[in-house]
């Protein structure tokens, strides 16, 4: 019982940072209507850029974090004006490509700059697990699944009670719409994209601190997918439901079915849910249901 | 509008949808198929190789072409779909004994199985959502792979299987496999470019431009969506199949997400909705890769300070940069430009028409 409770918990908790990672995606998508295929690079990128600051230039945490951050949104402004300013209005079909385009582009730099092999990414908590009761949680991953709880309920306020953020809510339903009345897409799109970066970077410390740091730990990105698409692609608190939902899923197939299926199923199991999701309900747990009219 | 050669018009429909109308274009095309087969004997056996290679490559993304430039269905799992082929071929030539000209189209037709499975949510989503379901697709192909029993499609130690044969000629030289893998090549895309004036090319045309119109002009949705799946999965399967023969061994690793993407950006780069298309695609994007893969060492002689992996990792950096760069200046990619030159000269020495 121990074990069970411990094995979801542990789901529980990498759940929220799935959940963190998939906010990144919705911030994006509800604010430009582009699916982002490149969020595992983002993740990644984000995090050499911390691995630049604190380890290669050897600066202090409170130093290199805040230039980190400076960093990451100076890249979000320089990707909206350098690619997607030209894409406004372009087809859906177009923004996915683009992204892919950029998630090979991204991954190449990573590899250009930081080469292949695995480096050791700084301890951002201390690496000493906590103990609670009789259960032991990586202190990274604990505090990362409490300060996310923070980060949703900010982006919540941010995206659907203040009027700035509802405008890029405007930009998302309707971009030509929102631009006859006056709303900048241009500037929404790169408001997405810095916060989506912003948010990836915090993801990336969580998930990287104190362990080892490749191009190969974008995967990452590959499993928030199917969080956002079933928390739905516009929701903010879907994203930690069905990161949870996911989570402690991937948690618990990983303790008891793994064994039986050579250690498969886990990584299967966010895939599934996501096929069932599509074929179900599209537009996920809270997302908008779009009527296409012609 | 096309802008044919000058003395050239129609009688027919028939005339009008053939896509040779003068003998200077039968000739061209005839001097093609003769330098296709004299090739491996001019040619240094690196550049036979990298062809062999090239023709594979293309079968595949002759597929990638129908399903996602023809018909518009995004596909990020054109790779696992290569991989069913492979593996299905392999394991059709190990446990049945099937001559090559068997289990390579039982390969494409394992392949196209798989295609309409991870093609039939197509009906209820569309867009991205799609690409999700393929992208499914590409990470559940190898733990289903790894999972079967290993008399099937060998498990994690892959399959290695026997030489192709014809009669009593084994096909085991470089010169022999480029025939085997061009002649399905040409094969493949004499059937893409037929299938792009038939009508069933005209309703997947359709249902890329609009699905909603395409279903009310009386185009079955259902089944023109899972038959682009199909087309595209069993090209893939087919390149699958020449692969598995090519290099008579077939392992899980060697269909990744990360090739599927690569096949998307040779599309992109050639030019989406075009077969040309496709070919310009496969050679410029593979050939530019080999080309950094045969100037890397010299290059980072030339270059020590920059490291020795700098150059390899870089052609990612190349690919990313062209397919954000062709999305953004050239969306129709380089066939269009291919056919914007053709047209200048013929209406030479006019400006335009």
């Amino acid at each position: 019982m121990i074990d069970f409770i411990q094995y979801a918990f542990d789901g529980f908790l990498i759940g929220l940072l799935y959940a963190m990672i998939a906010l990144a995606f919705i911030v994006i998508y509800r604010s430009s209507r582009i699916l982002n295929l490149a969020q595992g690079e983002v993740v990644v990128f984000g995090g050499f850029i911390v691995f630049q600051f604190a380890t290669i230039w050897n600066m202090p945490l409170w130093l290199a974090l805040p230039l980190s951050f400076i960093c990451v949104i100076i890249l979000g402004f320089f990707i909206e004006r350098g690619i997607f300013r030209h894409l406004i209005g372009e087809s859906l079909f177009t923004n996915v490509m683009v992204t892919i385009g950029l998630m090979i582009f991204l991954r190449g730099i990573m590899l250009m700059v930081w080469g292949p092999a695995p480096k050791l990414f700084p301890n951002i908590v201390s690496g000493v697990p906590v103990n609670i009761g009789p259960f032991i949680f990586s202190r990274a991953i604990l505090y990362g699944g409490l300060l996310s709880f923070v980060i949703f309920f900010v982006f919540y306020l941010a995206l659907e009670k203040t009027r700035w953020g509802l405008t890029m809510t405007a930009v998302a339903e309707d971009p030509v719409c929102a631009q006859s009345l006056g709303i900048s897409v241009k500037r929404s799109v790169a408001y997405a994209w810095a916060l989506g970066f912003v948010l990836s970077t915090i993801a990336a410390l969580i998930f990287l601190s104190g362990q080892s740091i490749g191009f190969l730990a974008s995967s990452i990105g590959l499993v928030a997918l199917p969080v956002a698409l079933l928390a739905g692609m516009e929701s903010i608190w879907g994203a930690p439901l069905a990161g949870i939902i996911i989570g402690v899923g991937e948690a618990l197939c990983k303790a008891y079915l793994d064994d039986y299926t050579n250690g498969t199923m886990s990584e299967a199991f966010p895939f599934i849910i996501m096929l069932i999701v599509l074929l179900i309900r599209p537009q996920g747990l809270f997302g908008w249901k779009i009527i296409e009219r012609v | 509008m096309a802008v044919l050669p000058c003395g050239v018009h129609f009688s027919a429909y028939k005339e009008a949808k053939s896509f040779l109308h003068t003998p200077y274009q039968w000739t061209s095309l005839i001097i093609l198929f003769i330098f296709l087969l004299l090739l491996p004997f001019i040619l240094p056996a690196k550049l036979v190789s990298m062809m062999s290679i090239m023709a594979i490559l293309l079968v595949v993304v002759l597929g990638l072409q129908i399903t996602t430039g023809l018909s518009g269905q995004i596909n990020l799992g054109q790779s696992a779909f290569m991989g069913m082929g492979a593996f299905a071929t392999a394991s059709l030539a190990i446990n049945f004994h099937l001559p090559f000209w068997l289990s390579i189209p039982g390969g494409g037709l394992a392949a196209a199985l798989l295609g309409i499975i991870f093609g039939m949510p197509a009906l209820r989503v569309k867009g991205f959502y799609l690409a999700l379901t393929t992208m499914a697709a590409q990470v559940l192909f190898p733990l289903l792979i790894l999972n079967l029993p290993s008399s099937w499609f060998g498990s994690s130690m892959g399959l290695g299987l026997e030489p192709a044969k014809i009669g009593s000629y084994v096909i085991q030289s470089r010169t022999g496999l480029y025939f085997l893998v061009m002649g399905g090549a040409v094969i493949m895309s004499f059937f893409a470019f037929n299938l792009t004036r038939s009508r069933t090319g005209r309703a997947l045309v359709a249902l890329r431009d609009n699905d909603i119109v395409a279903e009310i002009m009386g185009v079955n949705l259902f089944y023109y969506k899972t038959l682009a799946f199909a087309i595209g999965a069993m090209f893939a399967g087919i390149g699958g199949g020449l692969w598995a023969y090519y290099l008579r061994f077939v392992m899980v690793d060697q269909f990744t997400l990360w090739n599927s993407i690569w096949y998307v950006g040779m599309v992109i780069v050639g030019g989406t909705g075009s077969i040309l298309g496709a070919i310009f695609g496969t050679f410029a994007i593979h050939g530019l890769e080999e080309l950094l893969v045969t100037l890397g060492p010299w290059l980072s002689e030339a270059f020590p300070n920059l490291g020795g992996t700098a150059w390899f990792t870089g052609m990612n950096v190349v690919l990313g940069g062209v397919i954000i760069l062709f999305l953004i200046f050239e969306p129709k990619g380089l066939a269009h430009r291919w056919s914007v030159i053709k047209h200048s000269f013929r209406i030479w020495p006019y400006p335009y028409l």
